[in-house]
């Protein structure tokens, strides 16, 4: 049995990976909590398309809406890449779920002071949540065993500048402050999450012969990502960096190499804001903070995906 | 009509003061107070601020224990060469009778202000981390808090922390920029005005011959700052009025005179903590600050000598 907690700015991708720890064939998932954020769309879309996807997976999980925009700076959105909606477009109907009253960074609070220990954290978005947790409560950082991170790009290729990766891009100094907290971190950077580890047009296939309302979704609500991943990035078809960190969170081995090391965030500079800077030779001599993953097994990553697509 | 006041403080000799004042002044209720980390550390000036309400009988006041460090600053080796290391002039004081309140100093703040819309006037006169987490907690408290009387920055002066920065400022940059750009009524009384108010000996020393409880607290306390401020400045013993001066605003802020602008932070490097006036609206579109940039200080002065002494 594994207890997780989820903290996302749904769109698309997000979507995927919370149905899969939903749908998880392999052991008990038990979801404490997921906390919305805004990041790749509104946080009221965000909060939207979370509740959409439990109802979709026709489970219960309760879902408090957090931080409406980042620590200090403007938001930054990812429309352009989600679709209007976050969802490519498909305009789900609203769901009836509701989400609970207390705020998110409350709510994580309370969740991880009344169970110290005892479930791992998932982040799928901005790290403003979490930075305002352990600001208002920094006993948490050595209260929560692991906390895996959609986020950063340890190797520096970037996605929405040369040099960052959107999520940590979008609020650098919430990361800086995370990746400092003496929070346990593993870091899955987007640079794991391109090329090869795409979905491409025989795995879509695949994943429509399928023919579960689940694998439909998947690729439905990832038809503008499929479109924009091409025209922008010149990539072949489906990058799903979400869901490949809650692979990497429900099934560890996926992670084939990595290594701890100094990692800091770029918040001063305008070219390389919000770089993941990784010293992996240790010439700064700092107490290294975060676990950064550099492979993934990608067929066993893609069959995670399938077995709760099917 | 009295005016509703949450004091925001980090105690600190000139909060003592501060605090006293707006105590002892019919022009305002303090409905709670919320300390903060700054002139001591978080658990020290936590304390610090319970003692202060009760030194007068004011122990009915709520306390609530606030943020121990910067939102995304690590944190800081904090000087003791001001306040002393117990914030109290190293007076080691007596613990204080009553309990902090059970809630932390940000969500005090929300609370307090959905319950009273529109009424609260917040004063903080340390670093505005506990009102950045507020705001960040709950946005609507932006347009239901009446006033934020802050002491702190330096917009078109020098700086006391580092030759641009002041210290409050300095202590916590980030949440000063969240507090500057939310939508809300800010006035700021900083070194532009605070250095220009200087308590001299006759009427410090008017202060502590009083036969208060106040009074006689402040004797014990203030020979250290006195003496920082000496060895610094040269002032033969007169002080800074900082804190009590936001005090004097809330009270009478006919004694004051400001200027308008949007105020921008530095929040990195060298320049960090500075607080620009961006007057044209150069870089910012968000909402003007109140700047206090003089004051009739014989007037500010007196007051406080008064209440005071009382």
């Amino acid at each position: 049995m594994k207890r997780i907690w989820i903290d996302t700015d749904t769109a698309s991708d997000d979507a995927v990976a919370i149905l899969m720890a939903l749908r998880w064939p392999d052991e008990e998932i038990i979801i404490e909590g997921i906390t919305t954020v805004s990041g790749n769309v509104s946080l009221e879309e965000c909060t939207r398309n979370a509740l959409y996807t439990i109802e979709l997976c026709g489970k219960q999980v309760p879902v408090y809406q957090g931080a409406g925009k980042p620590l200090v700076r403007e938001a930054v959105f990812g429309y352009f890449f989600h679709g209007p909606d976050g969802m490519g477009g498909m305009n789900y109907p609203s769901p009836k779920l509701e989400i609970e009253e207390n705020h998110a960074v409350n709510a994580l609070i309370d969740a991880i002071r009344a169970n110290p220990n005892e479930f791992i954290l998932v982040t799928l978005g901005p790290l403003t949540n979490i930075a305002l947790a352990l600001s208002i409560a920094p006993d948490l950082a050595e209260k929560i065993p692991m906390c895996y991170v959609m986020g950063g790009a340890a190797a520096t290729l970037g996605n929405i500048t040369p040099a960052a990766e959107f999520n940590i891009y979008v609020d650098p100094e919430a990361a800086k402050m995370v990746f400092h907290s003496g929070l346990p971190l593993t870091m899955v950077g987007w640079e794991l999450c391109r090329g090869e580890a795409n979905l491409d047009d025989e795995d879509i296939k695949s994943v429509l012969a399928m023919d579960t309302v689940y694998s439909k979704f998947t690729v439905d609500c990832n038809r503008q990502a499929i479109q924009t991943n091409r025209e922008w990035l010149g990539e072949p078809m489906l990058p799903l960096p979400d869901p490949i960190t809650m692979a990497i969170a429900l099934d560890s081995s996926i992670c084939t190499k990595k290594g701890k090391y100094y990692v800091t965030v770029d918040v001063e500079s305008e070219v390389t804001r919000g770089m993941t800077v990784v010293d992996e030779r240790g010439v700064l001599e700092k107490d290294a903070n975060v676990t950064v993953c550099w492979a993934i097994d990608v067929p066993r990553w893609k069959e995670a995906l399938y077995k709760t697509l099917r | 009509m009295t005016k509703k006041i949450i004091f925001d403080t980090d105690p600190g000799v000139d909060d003592t003061m501060a605090l006293t004042f707006a105590l002892r002044s019919p022009e305002l209720e303090v409905v709670g107070v919320t300390s903060v980390f700054g002139n001591a550390a978080g658990p020290v000036t936590a304390q610090n601020a319970l003692r202060l309400v009760e030194l007068e009988g004011n122990g009915h006041i709520p306390v609530a224990r606030g943020a121990d460090q910067a939102i995304v600053l690590p944190a800081l080796e904090l000087g003791t060469e001001v306040h002393g290391e117990d914030g109290m002039g190293n007076t080691d004081p007596a613990p204080p009778k009553g309990k902090l309140a059970d809630v932390h100093a940000a969500q005090f703040i929300v609370d307090t202000v959905l319950a009273n819309p529109g009424e609260i006037t917040l004063v903080p006169v340390g670093p505005l981390t506990n009102i950045a987490l507020a705001l960040r907690l709950e946005p609507k408290i932006a347009e239901l808090v009446d006033e934020v009387i802050l002491m702190g920055g330096a917009a078109y002066v020098p700086g006391n922390i580092t030759p641009l920065a002041e210290a409050n400022i300095y202590h916590d940059p980030h949440a000063a920029q969240m507090v500057f750009s939310a939508d809300w009524k800010v006035t700021m009384v900083g070194l532009d005005v605070t250095h220009q108010i200087v308590m001299d000996n006759a009427r410090f020393d008017k202060i502590l011959a009083a036969d208060n409880p106040a009074a006689n607290l402040l004797r014990k306390i203030v020979p250290c700052y006195r003496n920082f401020f000496d060895q610094v400045y040269g002032i033969g013993g007169a002080v800074y009025t900082h804190d009590p001066s936001a005090v004097a605003y809330a009270i009478d802020p006919g004694l004051f005179e400001v200027r308008q602008a949007p105020i921008v932070l530095e929040t990195e490097g060298r320049c960090m903590g500075k607080t620009i006036a961006d007057e044209e609206h150069r870089w910012v579109d968000y909402r003007s600050t109140n700047i206090c940039v003089g004051a009739q200080a014989e007037a500010v002065l007196d007051l406080i000598v008064g209440r005071l002494t009382k």
